[in-house]
């Protein structure tokens, strides 16, 4: 007779907090973009994505220890001709993954300038990761892991190179930017377009990637 | 059906299609539960041929005004797997719980009774008949579920089947709140893969200790055993018999018994209080081991008295609640009503504090709890012997028959109070009444019959009962207190497992999220458009097709720092609508060029409510022609304007090179042609010429021609008004728009503007305009014209308005009825 509503009681001590923030993917087109999306959150590669047109929304969640951070995901066209509209999808984001391909020297420097339009334009506490995308590719490498790992350091950017094709690294990456976001309750706030409401709550930093909690 | 939900199932009804019938409606339901958001529901049978089902809807409003106002919660088919009852409301009369099942799922509404929960009622049970007498087809739900057929994954289909509902808002992430819900319910159904059981040793006591001073130790009483108990629960009643603490339910004894117990406990063991309730003299404490206290959550106390006038608080009952790893307990310690007759009472008190007990918080009444334990003095009596026979089978041992005639025991068997509650077997002798200081029963004049007032029982899962006992050897009072011990199980989440069954649920989740996220194509996502030519509109339709899974709400949103969602050069209708699953929606682009834009370029954002944002390019060449083309490049082109080869077209544009006329070759021949056939004609400047005319027109004097002007005299009369409206200078530029305005009202600073400040060409086209006007309003018996419809028609033309159509118009008309005389 106990709980006949058949609703559920809380588990004792096991509710964490929930986060939900804003993150956005600039790049270079066909540099993955949409491949590392795909990757992290349904697990599969396709050889032959398609270009994407416009901004894909996906949503994502990732455990930490404490907390459960709610990834909501903003795939963003990567062809010139749309650069203009990049605003709307990086204002209010809470994160950034700039994506370059390794083999491929001209999207390094297009990342470059990504991430000086976002230490510009964006919020001043957005947490910017840099992924090199295309490792399974390193024998075709152009961009040494150095010279992107010395740029992110100076830049105070997480930095991993990335296969969206073996999926090396592409968990992490979201995961190290989780760990990086200051975390408040949002269980009261409302949800929604990731407007940088934030505490300035010290950040756990950086660290290397693994106690996940999966 | 009543009549005054007619409106409101007429709402629902447009949400179906016309095959799906709304059969019957119900307002203001509330779903019981806590994980509902609080918002207005509405019920609604919906019949589709043989087969119905029940929709829940949630609405903005109570009543809905709006199909925008709904959005489907829930949809359980009335099928064979669909069981409806309908119970009461304790306390309620006015509601009953009308409790839905499907399979594993039970939905519980608190609706008000009365014709409409009854004819609501009713249409369920036709619906119910009428499916039993046909064949199942669920298919036309699909759409609003999709949940059978559109997961291939078959384990998540298996976990899908039990719940026979979908959240858009979930899918819609509108509502995080709901996702929420939706885990901790998931969570519930799975908690047996992430829990397992410990057992709790519970120390459980109560004393009525009838007002005396805290003056004696309580170890004896609560350290009697060799191991120490995990969680202490310590009833006391009357500990302060004072008016004072009567009145004021403020006493110093609260504090001093909370040391006693403190003092009492167990020495093998640290404790530390979880909570401590009073009202007036009936006294609750909680205490924990110290290296559970952790483990404990979401504590709450209440107090109820039932006491003189039914509300004070000499009788009554305190409450403590809280959480112990993952189960629920609830500790009420109660002071029933008195005297031997009053068994009825003492019932009524108990079925009082049940009923009034709130936690404010969830669960919010005792029975909501895992485990109750409830103790105290429940003053029930032995009846129907006396004194002496009481004595007497009690030193006989005959136990069996005093029991028989404990009130307690009778009125529980008949289902009076503490009903499902279970007590142990009574082996120790009454604990009531005593003389002070002794262990012999009431010597008193009274000579009350000894009776078993002071109890413990307790109700739900998992506990053991150990030990039950009176402790003799606390002898202050008049009670003796008494004790039990428990072993109760208490479920504790394995931290390892419970992680990754919540994983798993919020991996399947953001999947079920994802799936659920409007979908749409765009057939083409790059739209061209052929030479765009001045006043000619093309359009191009797009097809936006649903081929996700929930209905997609699409609407063309503004870039950053943009006014509008697209140039002023293009139309999108619809630029908002709502797209169902499977189905299209054609959107139509046009473009109208009335600038000298020659390359027309947007990108157009379509933003799906609640999902992505595709982009469109819309691009096109636009021509050039006269009529955007400013008066003093017209007056320099030596030839129709289609005709200039590129580099004269740039000179000329630039205002370079010699003037050839002092109006433009156009507005002369438009003008001239009317000289010559329009002046006489009746309602000149009132032709709905075609779009082909005009067109006609526009290429002769574009392109040149040698055959006449094309078009009637009213085409050409418009064409005029046209060309005036849209030279890229209005013949009053626009810098000196206001000086105009202001000085309209007086006649020399407007021949002063004219002549001084406009530019030679627009001085010579406004005089030439002004000169035809006074021709026009000689032939006024004709035409018909008189000078105030002529200024007011000219007026905003020649001084047209930097922002297009805002007026002071009577300003302007005074301007050129000036200039006419």
């Amino acid at each position: 007779m106990a709980n006949r509503s058949g609703a559920a009681q809380r588990p004792n001590g096991t509710q964490g907090k929930i986060c939900q923030f804003k993150l956005v993917l600039l790049g270079e087109s066909a540099v993955g973009k949409s491949s590392l999306v795909l990757r992290f959150v349904k697990g599969q590669f396709h050889e032959y994505q398609e270009s994407t047109i416009g901004a894909a929304f996906l949503t994502q969640t990732v455990c930490l220890d404490d907390t459960t951070v709610k990834f909501e995901i903003w795939d963003t066209a990567g062809q010139e001709r749309y650069h203009s509209l990049a605003p709307m999808y990086y204002r209010g984001a809470q994160a950034a993954i700039v994506v370059y391909d390794i083999t491929n020297q001209d999207t390094f420097g297009r990342a470059k300038t990504w991430v000086k339009e976002l230490q510009r334009q964006a919020s001043p506490t957005i947490v910017i990761a840099l992924a090199g995308n295309k490792q399974d590719l390193a024998n075709k490498r152009m961009v040494e892991f150095e010279e992107a790992q010395t740029y992110a350091d100076e830049n105070g950017l997480l930095f991993m190179e990335t296969s969206a094709k073996t999926a090396l690294n592409v968990n992490d990456i979201f995961l190290a930017i989780a760990k990086k976001l200051p975390k408040y309750d949002q269980n009261q706030g409302q949800s929604g377009q990731g407007q940088g409401r934030r505490l300035a709550e010290g950040d756990q930093g950086a660290k290397t990637p693994g106690n996940c909690c999966k | 059906m009543l009549s005054v939900h007619q409106d409101v199932l007429q709402i629902i009804q447009a949400k179906f299609s016309s095959f799906e019938i709304v059969k019957s409606v119900h307002l203001n339901v509330s779903i019981l539960g806590e994980y509902w958001s609080e918002q207005h529901h509405i019920l609604a049978v919906v019949a589709y041929h043989s087969n119905s089902a029940l929709f829940l809807f949630s609405s903005k409003k109570p009543k809905p005004f709006h199909l925008s106002d709904l959005i489907i919660e829930a949809v359980i088919p009335i099928d064979e797997n669909f069981e409806c009852l309908s119970d009461p409301i304790p306390g309620e009369h006015n509601y009953l719980l009308f409790v839905v099942r499907y399979r594993k799922v039970s939905f519980e509404f608190r609706i008000k009774i009365g014709p409409e929960s009854s004819n609501f009622a009713s249409e369920i049970v036709k619906s119910k008949e009428r499916f039993l007498s046909e064949e199942s087809d669920k298919r036309w739900l699909l759409k609003y579920t999709d949940l059978y057929n559109s997961l291939e994954n078959t384990e998540l289909k298996s976990q899908l089947d039990d719940i026979p509902f979908i959240r858009q808002k979930m899918a819609q992430n509108q509502n995080s709140i709901n996702r929420d819900s939706m885990l901790k319910y998931q969570l519930k159904l799975k908690e047996p893969e992430f829990t397992q059981y410990q057992e709790f040793t519970l120390f459980i006591g109560t004393w009525n200790v009838n007002g005396q001073l805290p003056s004696i130790s309580l170890k004896p009483w609560l350290s009697s055993d060799d191991d120490p108990p995990d969680l202490y629960a310590v009833g006391f009643q009357e500990i302060d018999l004072s008016k004072e603490a009567f009145l004021f339910n403020d006493t110093p004894r609260e504090a001093e018994w909370e040391k006693m117990v403190l003092d009492g406990v167990h020495p093998k063991a640290k404790y530390r209080t979880v909570a401590l309730t009073r009202l007036v003299g009936i006294q609750l404490i909680v205490l924990i081991n110290t290296k559970h206290y952790q483990y404990i959550r979401n504590i709450a106390v209440d107090t109820v008295g039932t006491g003189l006038l039914g509300k004070m608080g000499n009788k009554g009952g305190v409450a403590i609640r809280l959480e112990l790893h993952n189960t629920s307990l609830c500790f009420v310690n109660s002071h029933l009503a008195a005297h031997v007759e009053e068994f009825e009472r003492r019932n009524q008190d108990y079925k009082d504090i049940n009923a009034r007990i709130n936690f404010r918080k969830y669960p919010t009444a005792i029975k909501d709890h895992d485990q109750v334990y409830w103790l105290g003095d429940l003053n029930y009596r032995i009846t129907e012997l006396t004194t002496s026979q009481v004595k007497t089978l009690l030193i006989r041992n005959e136990m069996a028959a005093l029991l028989r005639a404990d009130q307690l025991n009778q009125q529980k068997e008949r289902g009076n109070v503490l009903l499902d509650y279970n007590e142990a077997d009574i082996t120790f002798p009454p604990t009531y009444k005593y003389d002070l200081n002794s262990d012999t029963f009431d010597t008193s004049e009274k000579a009350r019959p000894p009776a078993w007032t002071d109890r413990i029982l307790f109700r739900g899962k998992g506990i053991y009962q150990l030990a039950y006992r009176s402790h003799m050897e606390l002898r202050i009072s008049d009670h003796k207190p008494v004790s039990a011990i428990f072993k109760s199980e208490i479920s504790v989440i394995n931290q390892a497992k419970y992680r990754k069954v919540h994983e798993e649920l919020l991996k399947r989740m953001d999947k079920l999220e994802n799936e659920f996220l409007p979908q749409v194509t765009v057939d083409q996502t790059e739209v061209k458009f052929d030479l765009v030519k001045f006043r000619e509109p093309q359009f191009r339709d797009i097809i936006i097709a649903n081929t996700g899974q929930v209905p997609a709400e699409f609407e063309f949103i503004k870039k950053l720092d943009e006014q509008s969602y697209c140039k002023d050069w293009l139309r999108i209708t619809p630029y908002c609508g709502t797209v169902n699953p499977g189905e299209k929606c054609d959107v139509r682009l046009e473009v109208n060029l009335e600038s000298d834009l020659t390359e027309l370029d947007d990108i157009l954002v379509l933003h799906l409510n609640g999902g992505k944002d595709m982009f469109i390019i819309v691009s096109g060449k636009g021509q050039k022609s006269s009529f955007t083309t400013s008066m003093s490049a017209l007056c320099r082109a030596p030839m129709p304007i289609m005709n200039l080869s590129e580099i004269q077209w740039k000179k000329i544009v630039a205002l370079e090179g010699e003037v050839l006329y002092s109006i433009p070759r156009e507005l002369w021949l438009l003008v001239d042609h009317l000289y010559k056939y329009g002046l006489a004609v009746r309602d000149l400047f009132e032709s709905n010429s075609t779009q082909e005319s005009f067109v006609k027109i526009r290429d002769w004097l574009d392109f040149g021609s040698t055959e006449p002007l094309p078009g009637s005299v009213e085409t050409i009369a418009e064409t005029l008004l046209i060309f005036l409206s849209y030279t890229k200078e209005p013949v009053i530029p626009f810098h000196l728009h206001d000086v105009a305005i202001a000085a309209s009202s007086n006649y020399q600073s407007c021949k002063n503007i004219i002549n001084q400040k406009l530019p030679d060409i627009h001085r010579n086209v406004f005089l030439y305009i002004c000169m035809f006007l006074q021709e026009l309003l000689r032939h006024s018996n004709e035409n018909g014209y008189d000078a105030k419809t002529l200024a007011s028609l000219f007026g905003e033309i020649l001084l047209r308005d930097p922002i297009r159509n805002s007026k002071p118009q009577a300003s302007r008309e005074n301007l050129v009825s000036f200039i006419i005389f």
